[in-house]
């Protein structure tokens, strides 16, 4: 179970973690690599090669191999709020769930930081920051490559339909209004991570 | 107005206010009566004389002793003994009422009843409550003794509506009409006036108030009376004018008479005020009207149905005074016949002339008039024409001097205007070697070789013409002096028309301003109210959503269904519940912008009975009764059966239950859509009434959740154009109504949306 959890934390998996986690032959896997069906890199001044876990989980995916060894364990979350007792009461709530790990941000640039470094699956960000509104940090994560697979779910107490399309439109994946449902809200983010 | 273009629009008004300057004049007694002030003991002699003169007026004032005091021992057989006895205000207001009443009395010459359209009953019964309510508020008003006259102050009232007999009078079909409307959709008389006639009775009275050299107080208290008080030119009598307008409003809150106005929207009090008036008084008036109004009833003889037999012999005999006033007249204009010299005429028609307020059409027959004298009999008529650019005016006389036929018309293409044209000529003419077409327009008796041109110097742009089959005529400085006389006569009629009808415009385009000053200042509070409901919910929602998620999670730790878990829930929900209302205020003062989406009328309907059933399961279904034809409409959809579904839901919680009608039309002017939706519930107060559209007001038994709901109804209708009303009073129920811009779909947008319903 050791070796799973450390699995779990990778970012960057040998051909060897590679087919553990796909449960199929590690020659399987070199031959994908090789056929550029599977991405990846070789470690420079050698040729051990290496595979992101984003393009792992994108093989997988297309290959119908199921997530569990590589997803069972806890999903990133980033929550984003100026409130504290906002963030720690959404912090509470992840908590008690147990499937999810979670990092916490107070200010847009924080979250910038905290993005780059936690590489979160999901954000749970508060549309009105004190430093930048939440349709600005939205369009920097959709403009961002790196972070094409997180999703995004706005919260803000002010409800304005004609705001919340510009927000969907800006690449938010759902908008949750203050106060809120726990349980509808955990659903909700279950479904967009694909937990089963 | 429907149809017709501003040309023919401008005529059909002129014509109507020439028709107002035709009217009789008020007879002599009443004018003599009008002008006594009733101060001291020579006046209270005066009174006893004119009344005396008057044989049928002596025996209607006898009549009126016994009616009024039934404690007098001996009968009173003397009118000095009348006047002291009933005082002269009651003999003066008695005597206008029925001078004015039997000049419009009988229009169809029989006793029976309209049951169509206009009332006089009713009419009489409103204006007679106004004048009351007028005595009543200016005794009260002991700051303005010298401005509010308390006998003033009724005369006031009891003319104030004037125009409406005058407008149902001249244009008897087009009134029973602005009548019918009124009623059907419950509007104020005097838009549906302009919108059917083009003039409303405020105007229409204010010129025939001029016509009867009315005094100048009376003259403003008719044409102002319906005008927002700051709205009001700074005028002598502007207070009595607040005055009356205040005592009107009292009249129709409580419902006296029939007013056909059915805004009641104003309080009693702020008018008050607005008119610098003591409000604390208006309740007490208000105890007093309805007794005080049934004891003058009685007294003038406008209560109950005896006295209208009474009423009538009294007019009858009122028509001989006409008679012989109308003898004198004769008689004086036979006695100008033999005065033929030129001068003599010139100065004849000066000192006829010089009466103030006189209009194009009196100076058009006084020329006439004064070309018959001169000239001789014979045939008469005027071109005239304003200024550029307008209709001429062709009017034809008859031999009694007054107008047989008058018309506009529009001259061919591309012909000069008429000032233009006769700028040459000073010299009579023939009319077929100049102006061949006007032949077209003349009566046919006419031969027209004969008829010849007249220039008149007017100056000022306006240009008259006279026509005539004289074949000599003075000649030379003669002749000149009598055009120039007559011309600027007729220059100085337009010029002061012209200034009286801007003024009238003034009037108008001052009470269009303050109400948009009023809808520009709910504006800016919804505006304000905006921000603080946006600001609230962010600065709220974070403490609620804590309370709220805190509570969750407290409950889902807590035994299923034990005591602390059902409190944490109460907490969760009711967290919600304020949040839910900090929603609600912020979606009622900016309310989202309407998308506009062809649907069919009874989806809406259903949609609101729908969202009824939601809050009032219980409630019985309402009855539907809608236009005859299946209509679709361009709107939207999900506003209007919100709007529709809280005043659904407001009329399923009246108390005690009752049976809910929802009626659907198309106003007859056809660019109207009207909801109606009526209970016959307890109705509400006056006070409740007023509040009605105030967010959070409530006029149900406290405890109950309170409404936000009619305020947000009013603003999501005033969104798609609409408004909304309330008419409610205890006892009869609530009507509700719903009036929108009736904005139909095309019959491709229809279909397109019935194939879009079958493909579903």
């Amino acid at each position: 179970m050791a070796e799973q959890s450390e699995i779990r934390g990778k970012q960057v998996f040998t051909t060897g973690e590679a087919a553990e986690v796909c449960q199929v032959s590690q020659q399987t896997i070199i031959r994908c690599f090789d056929s550029g069906r599977l991405q990846g890199f070789r470690v420079p001044g050698s040729r051990f090669r290496r595979i992101p876990r984003e393009e792992l989980v994108r093989f997988m995916k297309d290959n119908d191999i199921p997530l569990d060894r590589l997803g069972g364990g806890k999903r990133r979350v980033l929550v984003v709020d100026d409130d504290e007792q906002i963030v720690e009461l959404f912090v509470d709530v992840l908590e008690r769930d147990g499937r999810f790990e979670v990092r916490t941000a107070h200010t847009g640039y924080d979250a910038g930081v905290a993005t780059q470094q936690f590489h979160p699956e999901l954000i749970i960000l508060d549309y009105m920051l004190p430093d930048v509104n939440g349709n600005v940090v939205c369009k920097t994560i959709r403009d961002n490559p790196d972070l094409e697979g997180t999703k995004v779910i706005i919260v803000s107490g002010v409800v304005n339909q004609d705001e919340i399309n510009t927000l969907l439109e800006a690449g938010a994946d759902d908008f949750v209004k203050k106060p809120f449902n726990i349980d509808r809200l955990v659903e909700r983010i279950g479904e967009l991570l694909e937990m089963a | 107005m429907e149809g017709g273009s501003e040309s023919e629009r401008t005529q059909r008004l002129e014509l109507i206010l020439q028709q107002v300057e035709s009217l009789p004049t008020l007879p002599a007694v009443a004018m003599r009566l009008l002008q006594v002030t009733g101060n001291d003991d020579s006046d209270a002699r005066q009174v006893t004389e004119i009344v005396q003169s008057d044989p049928a007026l002596t025996s209607r004032v006898l009549a009126m002793c016994h009616k009024a005091d039934k404690g007098v021992r001996e009968p009173v057989t003397t009118v000095d003994r009348a006047v002291v006895l009933l005082g002269f205000e009651a003999i003066r207001n008695a005597v206008l009422s029925i001078k004015v009443f039997e000049l419009f009395a009988d229009r169809s010459g029989n006793e029976v009843e309209v049951v169509k359209g206009f009332s006089q009953a009713g009419f009489w019964r409103h204006s007679l409550a106004v004048a009351v309510a007028a005595e009543l508020l200016a005794e009260e008003q002991r700051d303005f003794r010298d401005e509010l006259n308390p006998s003033e102050a009724f005369v006031c009232g009891l003319l104030h509506d004037l125009g409406k007999l005058v407008l149902d009078h001249l244009l008897p079909k087009s009134y029973e009409r602005v009548i019918e409307v009124t009623e059907q959709h419950q509007l104020n008389i005097s838009d549906v006036e302009r919108r059917v006639i083009g003039l409303d009775h405020h105007t229409v009275g204010k010129r025939l108030a001029e016509h009867w050299r009315l005094p100048h107080v009376l003259q403003d208290c008719i044409w102002l009376h319906g005008a927002p008080y700051q709205s009001l030119p700074e005028i002598k009598n502007r207070r009595m004018v607040g005055l009356v307008g205040l005592a009107d409003l009292l009249a129709r809150k409580n419902h006296l008479g029939y007013s056909g106005n059915y805004h009641l929207g104003e309080t009693l009090e702020s008018k008050a005020e607005e008119a610098g008036l003591d409000a604390s008084c208006v309740v007490r008036v208000t105890e007093a009207l309805h007794e005080e109004l049934q004891r003058r009833a009685e007294v003038i003889g406008l209560g109950d149905s005896p006295s209208r037999t009474l009423f009538l012999q009294s007019i009858m005999q009122a028509n001989e005074v006409l008679g012989r006033l109308n003898r004198k007249l004769e008689e004086r204009r036979e006695q100008s016949h033999e005065q033929t010299s030129v001068l003599e005429e010139i100065t004849e028609f000066h000192k006829e002339s010089l009466a103030p307020g006189r209009n194009v059409q009196d100076a058009l027959g006084s020329v006439v008039i004064s070309a018959e004298r001169v000239f001789g009999k014979g045939y008469y008529g005027i071109l005239y024409q304003n200024s550029a650019g307008q209709p001429w005016l062709i009017n034809q006389y008859g031999e009694d001097g007054r107008v047989a036929h008058g018309q506009y018309v529009d001259p061919p293409v591309h012909s000069p205007n008429l000032a233009k044209l006769m700028e040459e000529n000073s010299a009579s003419m023939g009319m077929m070697g100049f102006l061949p077409w006007i032949a077209d327009y003349l009566l046919e008796s006419q031969d027209v070789r004969e008829v010849r041109l007249l220039p008149l110097k007017c100056r000022w742009g306006s240009a008259a013409v006279l026509l005539h089959d004289r074949r000599d005529l003075p000649t030379g400085l003669q002749l000149e002096s009598l055009t120039h006389t007559w011309g600027a006569a007729i220059g100085a009629a337009a010029q002061h028309q012209g200034a009286r009808r801007l003024g009238e415009q003034l009037v108008e385009s001052n009470r269009q301003l303050v109400e948009a000053q009023d809808s520009l200042l709910e504006n800016q509070s919804m505006a304000r109210l905006g921000e603080m409901a946006a600001g609230a919910a962010h600065e709220m929602n974070n403490p609620l959503a804590v309370i709220s998620g805190r509570a969750q999670l407290l409950a889902s730790r807590l035994e299923m269904g034990s005591r602390e878990q059902q409190d944490a829930d109460q907490i969760w929900r009711q967290a919600d519940r304020l949040s839910d209302l900090i929603t609600a205020l912020r979606l009622f003062a900016e309310p989202p912008r309407p998308k506009i989406a062809v649907i069919a009328i009874e989806d809406i309907v259903d949609e609101a009975i729908h969202q009824m059933k939601q809050v009032e399961p219980e409630a019985e279904a309402p009855v539907v009764t809608g236009p005859e034809e299946a209509l679709k409409l361009r709107t939207d959809g999900e506003h209007l059966s919100t709007v529709l579904g809280v005043l659904l839901t407001n009329a399923a919680q009246a108390e005690p239950r009752s049976r809910i009608r929802v009626d659907a039309s198309v106003d007859d002017l056809n660019d109207r859509l009207m909801f109606k939706v009526k209970d016959d519930g307890v109705g509400m107060e006056a006070a409740a009434l007023e509040h009605a559209f105030d967010p959070f007001f409530s006029a149900k038994p406290a405890g109950r959740r309170v409404g936000i709901g009619l305020a947000k109804a009013k603003r999501l209708l005033e969104g798609l154009g609409g408004a909304i009303e309330l008419n409610s009073a205890p006892g009869i129920g609530t009507t509700a109504i719903v009036t929108l811009p009736l904005d139909l779909a095309t019959t491709e947008e229809a279909s397109m949306v019935m194939s879009g319903e079958s493909d579903a």
